[in-house]
């Protein structure tokens, strides 16, 4: 698959520029609404859960809690957001000219991740105001960030392509992130779950991510690798499958977009 | 004519078709992908033939013209050999890089300027980022832009957008250059450009397929005039 896009990996290249160029283009404070997004949840569930219902989920601050939560969170859903229209909102090149497809949705998720990343710099530093102890286990961040990307990569690459075929889909999605929102634990901790749900919302990879996340960075423990086994290697199958179906579908495009 | 040909389609059948939802071809796609066979070849309900039984072969250097009335699959043709769409029936090669000009400025977005608009539709055309920056210069100037150029393609009038996009097509270093209706761009003067510049293009080597309504231009400037009807090639295959 990776030859496939060899050739075009310019166009790749200047379409996730242009990409990053139009969000911020015209913009007043530019690049910081990368920031300001997840902040502002942050901030939001820190007043509605800490301050109004008066919660405890875990026994360290807040924000540490919601931002570990909501970084892989809007990473996701604003890459699946973009991608849904991705191919049939740009009809006219899909029916004009041919690159692989997958370009599109493609620099959807990289400019999401470049979000992404900026925002980890904030949690970095979060964790240093909050006298976090840096341990070699935060770096168990780095195969938990490859999996994120890799299974809103596959997801992304689904609903451009099913949403050539059925407009229902950008509506579904609409509810699905929506739905997906409260079975990820984003705004509780998994530990305040019955055992018997418990497997049913790691069916989620966002589920493992996320709790990962808080586990590795804020809580310094390594992960468990027999379950980080499992996760990475459901997500990869289902990347390869989901590739390799766009990739067969991907030449009727132009005809029924 | 060349023995070698670029381009060659031979017995290309191609069909659309009319219904606005296509239940059925997201389920063709995957019963192939998944039995590994080629099916419905055929035509069902509310379904038609745009290409019938086309060949069409073009060897370096030349330059076809395609005429025909609205919908008498001048386009398709384009479309198969740039790769946008498949064939149905038949089998199609094509030996080296394919610039489609079918629509000027693809991708080209209103906000940004027309520099930041020569990558975006360059690449898209299938030119690589270091081709660009070492033409960028000789683009300009072939769109006499010079001044307009920092400036969003928003505020560009038509002319001035279309002759930017021209530009950047003409300068790619492709094989086959496809024109779709994108031959009656700007002002006289910058048309007997365009016209020089599709002469140095076959002088280099290049072959053209030029789509267009206009018989007089295209007997100007092509070797071989393919008429199409409905699908079909009346005149002018040639090897």
């Amino acid at each position: 698959m990776k030859w496939r896009l060899y050739a075009y990996k310019d166009l790749l290249l200047v379409f996730i520029w242009r990409e990053f160029l139009i969000r911020y283009k015209q913009t007043s404070i530019g690049v910081l609404w990368a920031i300001l997004q997840p902040v502002s949840l942050m901030l939001l569930f820190t007043f509605i859960f800490g301050v109004v219902l008066q919660t405890t989920p875990k026994a360290y601050p807040y924000t540490l809690f919601y931002f570990a939560g909501v970084l892989p969170w809007t990473f996701f859903s604003g890459a699946s957001n973009f991608a849904v229209t991705s191919l049939s909102g740009n009809f006219n090149l899909v029916t004009k000219i041919y690159f692989p497809r997958e370009i599109i949705p493609f620099s959807g998720v990289a400019i999401n991740f470049i979000d992404y990343l900026i925002g980890f710099c904030v949690y970095f530093l979060m964790l240093i105001v909050y006298q976090v102890p840096i341990s070699w286990n935060m770096l168990w961040i780095l195969p938990l960030q490859g999996m994120l990307v890799i299974y809103t990569t596959s997801i992304s690459l689904l609903l451009a392509a099913l949403n050539v075929y059925y407009r229902d889909v950008k509506l579904v999605t609409t509810f699905l992130i929506q739905f997906l929102f409260f079975a990820t634990p984003v705004i509780y901790s998994i530990d305040s779950v019955d055992n018997k749900w418990k497997m049913f919302l790691f069916l989620n990879p966002l589920t493992f991510i996320v709790e990962n996340m808080r586990r590795v960075t804020i809580e310094g423990r390594g992960v468990v690798l027999w379950q980080l086994g499992i996760e990475l290697a459901g997500v990869f199958l289902l990347y390869i499958v989901v590739y390799k179906i766009f990739i067969r579908i991907e030449r009727a495009f132009a005809d029924v977009i | 004519m060349s023995s070698n040909p670029i381009i060659s389609l031979s017995n290309v059948w191609k069909k659309y078709s009319k219904q606005s939802v296509l239940n059925n071809s997201l389920r063709e796609e995957l019963i192939s992908f998944l039995t590994g066979k080629k099916c419905y070849e055929e035509l069902s309900d509310g379904e038609f033939w745009a290409l019938k039984d086309i060949c069409l072969y073009a060897g370096k250097g030349a330059c076809i013209g395609l005429a025909g009335h609205n919908g008498s699959g001048k386009s398709t043709i384009l479309k198969l050999i740039s790769n946008v769409t498949y064939p149905t029936r038949g089998d199609i090669v094509i030996k080296g890089r394919v610039a489609p000009l079918i629509e000027l400025g693809a991708g080209m977005h209103p906000d940004l300027s027309g520099i930041e608009n020569i990558y975006m539709n360059g690449t898209i055309l299938g030119l690589t980022i270091r081709e660009l920056k070492k033409n960028i210069g000789s683009i300009v100037e072939f769109s006499g832009l010079d001044d307009f150029i920092n400036v969003p393609v928003k505020k560009y009038s038509s002319g001035m957008y279309l002759r930017l996009a021209f530009s950047i097509a003409v300068h790619s270093p492709a094989d086959i250059f496809l024109f779709d209706e994108v031959l009656a761009v700007g002002d006289e003067e910058f048309q007997a450009r365009c016209l020089k510049r599709i002469e140095s293009i076959r002088s280099n080597n290049g072959t053209i397929l030029v789509v267009s309504h206009d018989h007089a231009s295209l007997t100007r400037i092509c070797d071989n005039i393919i008429t199409l009807d409905h699908g079909i090639a009346l005149t002018g295959v040639l090897v």
